[in-house]
């Protein structure tokens, strides 16, 4: 079966400017297909376009046949040889979605531009969105989740969803080491003599995974398997801090593994304390929050930089907000771990130790890339680091902190310091980025 | 420790079958899918960290047996299919 992409408003960022109607009335020229109306507070805007229902009202009370749903794009096509002209759809769609183009005197409906709306193209607001979640489940929908249904995360844990997805993408041929942490705590590794993944799966100590993982390649490699993704999904505290020796010496003895780091900044599943990936000024249980000490006092270790530095075969950053990106990531992680070290740090809000309510967890991860607190990019020895996506428009990281409790305490100073970092940071990817470019382009010139 | 399946007892324990945990329990907000306005888009499969979203001919329903009842399917619905009701009422 097949899901259907389709154009989202968000009102809360609509200013009414009227553009979408303009572009669309351009391109169809005609009435415009979307209509932006004022809503019923003042100052706020709803919209009114097809959207393209999984069962529509327009197609059921059509008595000609002149609307059908199609089944790979899912949109609702307008058949003009077989339309009579009766107008009952107008009545039939609740939702405004086809009218009468004065220009013709026909009825007229948005058919999504054939997947590049006009609309969405010419919003600047970002009030309109193209979503494209039919695409990753068109393609991985229908591949196995590699573990088992109940696995005992916590509400909303982005963790989770990102094993989950990370399995799909890498199939049944792995051995899976997951050191202690979430992942194994919330049962990957099974227990009473049951096991939670589909895979084999392994829980060595915090501080081995890495050597203990290019033993099991090597064995591999020695039986002649040479197809196995061998690869850990381990947290922050078992890579950046415990296991960073095995992680590191991993990395510079190029062993051909796929280390897959999942960072929700801090030791979360024993209790929410600091780890060297915290950020600043975070509350966690060994940072605690009174007279002498405002949460951290020290910045997060950047990890995925720290292994730049080893000149992995692949390092990226990823982050749940940007899915698509993750995908492609990962495609290109599993590839290159056949050849050298492959590391992947991805960005993993917990709602639980970063007092965030579960509901919020994919705006907490969306803010964060939107504010470069969370940069997506990646690196590899040819073409060195290029981001994936950096915003346009960076929102100030104020407006991602004041979500998560953990940062409930910060005072200006704090909050300073914070942007401060996350713009450090920025210029120096930047430069790392640009200077790569430059490079390329006096090759060029020669 | 199954040792099943042509796998020696004394090699390591080696586990061949699967936890069965109903995490559903846990839930106290229920999604509740509103057909009419679903588009079947799969924002909240893509998202539901539990992966509970079966697919169905022309809308996504949450398998309740291990949906926790976070709520991200209800924020994350782009065409606000999904609201969530506590347990217990209708």
């Amino acid at each position: 079966m097949t899901a259907f992409a389709t154009i989202t408003f968000r009102p809360e960022r609509c200013d009414g400017c009227g553009k979408c109607m303009t572009a669309c009335a351009t391109v169809k020229q005609g009435a415009s297909r979307i209509d932006i109306v004022p809503g019923s507070r003042a100052g706020a805007f709803e919209m009114a376009m097809c959207r393209q229902c999984g069962e529509p009202k327009c197609q059921m009370v059509c008595p000609a046949g002149a609307l059908a749903k199609d089944a790979a794009s899912g949109v609702i096509a307008w058949d003009s040889t077989r339309c009579v002209d009766c107008l009952l759809c107008t009545a039939g769609c609740a939702y405004g979605g086809i009218a009468v183009d004065p220009a013709t005197a026909r009825v007229a409906k948005c058919d999504q531009c054939g997947g590049n709306p006009a609309c969405v193209e010419v919003c600047p607001t970002g009030a309109l969105q193209w979503n494209a979640a039919a695409d990753i489940f068109n393609d991985y929908g229908g591949k196995e989740d590699l573990f088992v249904p109940g696995l005992a995360g916590c509400q909303g844990c982005n963790s989770e969803l990102l094993m989950r997805h990370i399995m799909r993408k890498v199939g049944r041929n792995a051995v899976l080491a997951t050191p202690p942490g979430c992942i194994p705590g919330m049962g990957s590794v099974g227990y009473n003599g049951k096991t939670g993944t589909k895979v084999p799966v392994f829980h060595p100590l915090l501080t081995n995974t890495a050597a203990m993982l290019a033993g099991i390649r090597r064995t591999y490699d020695r039986a002649g398997r040479k197809d196995i993704v061998v690869m850990a999904l381990a947290g922050d505290g078992g890579t950046a801090d415990c296991g960073f020796h095995a992680v590191s010496g991993a990395a510079e003895r190029n062993e051909k593994i796929l280390y897959i780091c999942v960072d929700n900044e801090g030791y979360m599943n024993t209790g929410m304390q600091r780890s060297g990936t915290t950020p600043y000024g975070s509350w966690t249980s060994t940072t605690p929050v009174g007279e002498a000490m405002r949460g951290k006092s020290q910045d997060a270790k950047n990890l995925p930089m720290v292994m730049m530095a080893h000149r992995c075969a692949y390092v990226a950053t990823a982050s749940s907000a940007h899915m698509e990106d993750l995908y492609a990531k990962l495609e290109r992680a599993i590839a290159a771990s056949f050849t050298g070290f492959a590391y992947l740090h991805i960005y993993s809000p917990c709602p639980t130790g970063w007092r965030l309510p579960s509901s919020q967890v994919m705006e907490a991860c969306r803010r964060a890339v939107a504010s470069n607190f969370v940069t997506l990019w990646e690196y590899t020895r040819e073409d060195g680091l290029s981001f994936t996506y950096s915003p346009d428009r960076p929102i100030p990281v104020r407006d991602y902190v004041s979500m998560l409790g953990k940062y409930r305490h910060l005072d200006e100073g704090q909050l300073e310091h914070i942007q401060a970092r996350v713009d450090d940071q920025m210029a120096l990817l930047r430069r790392m980025a640009g200077e790569q470019q430059a490079k390329e382009g006096d090759g060029q010139g020669r | 420790m199954t040792g099943g399946r042509n796998i020696p007892d004394d090699l390591c324990p080696i586990a061949t079958d699967f936890t069965q945990a109903l995490t559903g329990d846990w839930r106290a907000l229920r999604p509740v899918i509103d057909r009419d306005r679903c588009v079947k888009c799969a924002t909240c499969w893509l998202y539901c960290p539990v992966q509970c979203m079966v697919e169905r001919p022309s809308w996504f329903d949450a398998d309740l047996n291990y949906c926790k009842g976070c709520g991200i399917c209800a924020t994350e619905c782009p065409h606000r299919a999904i609201t969530m009701v506590e347990e217990g009422e209708g």
